[in-house]
């Protein structure tokens, strides 16, 4: 696949359109972001108690400290938000314009995610650094797995992005495109490392975590980043996340031929 | 050489759900949905040659922006076949939307939040404009449109006239070479109207760019378009100029006589229906065919300082298509 010169050049002009945009909306995004800072403190408290002063499955609550204040970047980073923004475009009949445009409308999505996250990213890091200064995580990082977390982190933002596409272009059908994702959002918080991280789920759990999507939009990058694989784990982890990128891409690319057929929304 | 549009027996059917009202309806939907054909666009055929500007006439729901749209690549179409500057529009290719533009009234396309230019610069990546060409294309519109400081406001403070404008240049920063203008000026004050169809008709003329629009202001139609297509519920009624289309539909004319002094009015016969009597002034009404005869006795008969005959106003000839009226 080729993507045009002039495609790119839009995208980078639309993301900077986007992130001027944003600053309009500060306030609500910072509201919007304390969320994602907020709820990783619940699990962490919940498994602060259960652990106390020993372990559980071998974590301490300084280990569950580092698994979930990273697990606040992560997935801030990786969060899908096309459901709000992309869906409600081709609900309503303002996906329009952009297709009269030579670059495909999945570019506003991505440049709509990425604005939003780096503008949300400096509100919440000040935020994030009050946080470990408190809670004192035992970070177990190397620079090995930092350099393997940044990938696993792109790949995983980018697995995420086109689910998150993928869902939104269901608005190409019905109206209920949400009851479909809530369906997503809660698989990703029991198999993606939300409740709890992947290791400690049950036998017959963890590998369906292992093999299902969630995870590799979630849960994978922060297991990197804390050394919580073997080399086997690793090798096995990132082939899955690859091969479910690949999925992703090809899905979102049927669904999108398929669904602007479809597209004749009130308004259209 | 090949027409801009061509047009061959396009069709566009829509499915829609449909139920009544209240509670009772809602519960029988929730068992078994009924749906219903609407055929937007019911098998039309017509093309627009390079540099012309075509009035695309209808009332609501005729089916004239459901035609737009499969014409500017966002909709597929359920039948037929569509060729313009010899490209199928709904492949959507890059080379196709560079070279038309498809303007909506009152449709976003621009960043709310931000000036206009934020949202020109987007356009000029996305359509790989270079910075010469750009610069004299702004500096065209902005003359053209009279856009002054409006493409550096806030778009959300500017007065739907003004978005209206600059929407409208955001639309052709690309010099596309065929415009669909749906309702170009919709909303907006006489003013307003005006300088928008003085402005496509200079850019028709700078550009020799194929326009085809629609709209329910006649006087749009009037000042821009010689040639007309009518449709209605999806089908093709007329199509050719616009002076034939009154010929074709006026059912009458006026005949108005300016009077040297007070005089009794002729027997006309019943060929004609006395409209208004205002001092020196009489108005009359009379067939298409009746007017020649009618005008002579009126001359022959009548102390006459002045006499006009005049077509009925377009509104009221459209209007008499719709509804079937006519020849």
């Amino acid at each position: 696949m080729t993507i045009r010169r002039a495609t790119l050049a839009g995208a980078l002009a639309l993301t900077r359109a986007e992130v001027a945009d944003m600053f309009q909306y500060r306030v609500v995004l910072f509201l919007y972001s304390l969320w994602e800072v907020v709820h990783p403190i619940v699990y962490l408290a919940v498994w602060g108690a259960i652990a106390g002063e020993g372990d559980v499955g071998g974590l301490r609550l300084s280990d569950f400290a580092a698994y979930y204040l990273t697990f606040m970047l992560v997935s801030h980073v990786t969060a899908a938000i096309e459901i709000y923004t992309f869906g409600p475009m081709i609900q309503q009949g303002e996906l329009s314009p952009h297709l009269l445009r030579p670059m495909n409308p999945v570019w506003v999505a991505a440049a709509r995610n990425i604005s939003y996250k780096s503008v949300s990213m400096l509100l919440l890091i000040p935020v994030w650094i009050g946080l470990v200064i408190i809670l004192r995580p035992s970070f177990t990082v190397t620079a090995g797995s930092t350099a393997l977390f940044v990938v696993s982190l792109v790949v995983a933002a980018l697995l995420s992005f086109l689910v998150g596409t993928t869902f939104a272009l269901l608005a190409f059908w019905t109206t209920r495109s949400f009851s479909f994702w809530e369906i997503w959002i809660g698989l990703t918080f029991l198999l993606g490392g939300q409740v709890a991280p992947v290791e400690l789920l049950p036998g017959f759990v963890q590998n369906l975590a292992t093999a299902l999507p969630m995870r590799y939009t979630l849960g994978f990058p922060i297991e990197v980043l804390l050394n919580r694989l073997d080399a086997g784990e690793l090798a096995l982890g990132f082939a899955l996340q690859f091969a479910w990128l690949i999925a992703a891409a090809l899905i979102v690319r049927t669904v999108w031929r398929a669904g602007i057929r479809q597209y004749s929304a009130v308004g259209a | 050489m090949p027409p801009d549009v061509s047009v061959r027996q396009l069709v566009k059917h829509y499915v829609v759900p449909e139920r009544a009202g209240g509670l009772r309806a809602s519960f029988r939907s929730v068992l078994r949905r009924k749906h219903r054909l609407v055929r937007a666009v019911d098998g039309i055929s017509f093309e627009v040659d390079r540099g012309e500007v075509v009035g695309f006439l209808g009332p609501n729901g005729a089916g004239k922006t459901t035609a737009l749209k499969v014409l500017s690549g966002l909709l597929h179409p359920t039948d037929g076949q569509v060729d313009v500057l010899g490209y199928t529009p709904w492949d959507r290719r890059a080379e196709y939307l560079s070279r038309i533009t498809l303007i909506m009234g009152q449709r976003q396309q621009l960043f709310w939040d931000l000036p206009a230019a934020d949202s020109f610069l987007v356009n000029k990546a996305v359509f790989g404009i270079n910075d010469a060409v750009y610069k004299r294309t702004v500096d065209l519109l902005t003359d053209l449109l009279d856009l002054g400081d409006l493409l550096t406001k806030p778009v959300r403070q500017l007065s739907l006239g003004e978005r209206m404008k600059v929407e409208l240049a955001a639309g052709l920063l690309h010099t596309p070479r065929v415009l669909f203008l749906d309702e170009p000026t919709i909303g907006l004050d006489v003013t307003m109207q005006q300088r928008i169809r003085e402005f496509v008709t200079a850019y028709n003329a700078e550009t020799g760019a194929t326009v085809l629009l629609t709209s329910h202001y006649m006087a749009d139609v009037k000042a821009l378009a010689r040639r007309v297509i009518v449709i209605d519920q999806g089908q093709l009624l007329y199509d050719g100029a616009l002076a034939g289309l009154v010929q074709r539909y006026a059912p009458h004319k006026t005949i108005t006589v300016h009077l040297e002094r007070e005089a009794d009015l002729p027997d006309l016969n019943g060929q004609a229906e006395l409209l208004s009597v205002d001092g020196l002034q009489v108005t009359v009404r009379a067939g298409k065919d009746d007017a020649p005869e009618v005008t002579g006795r009126l001359l022959t008969q009548l102390p006459i300082a002045d006499l006009s005959v005049e077509d009925p106003p377009l509104e009221e000839v459209i209007d008499q298509v719709f509804r079937g009226e006519g020849p």
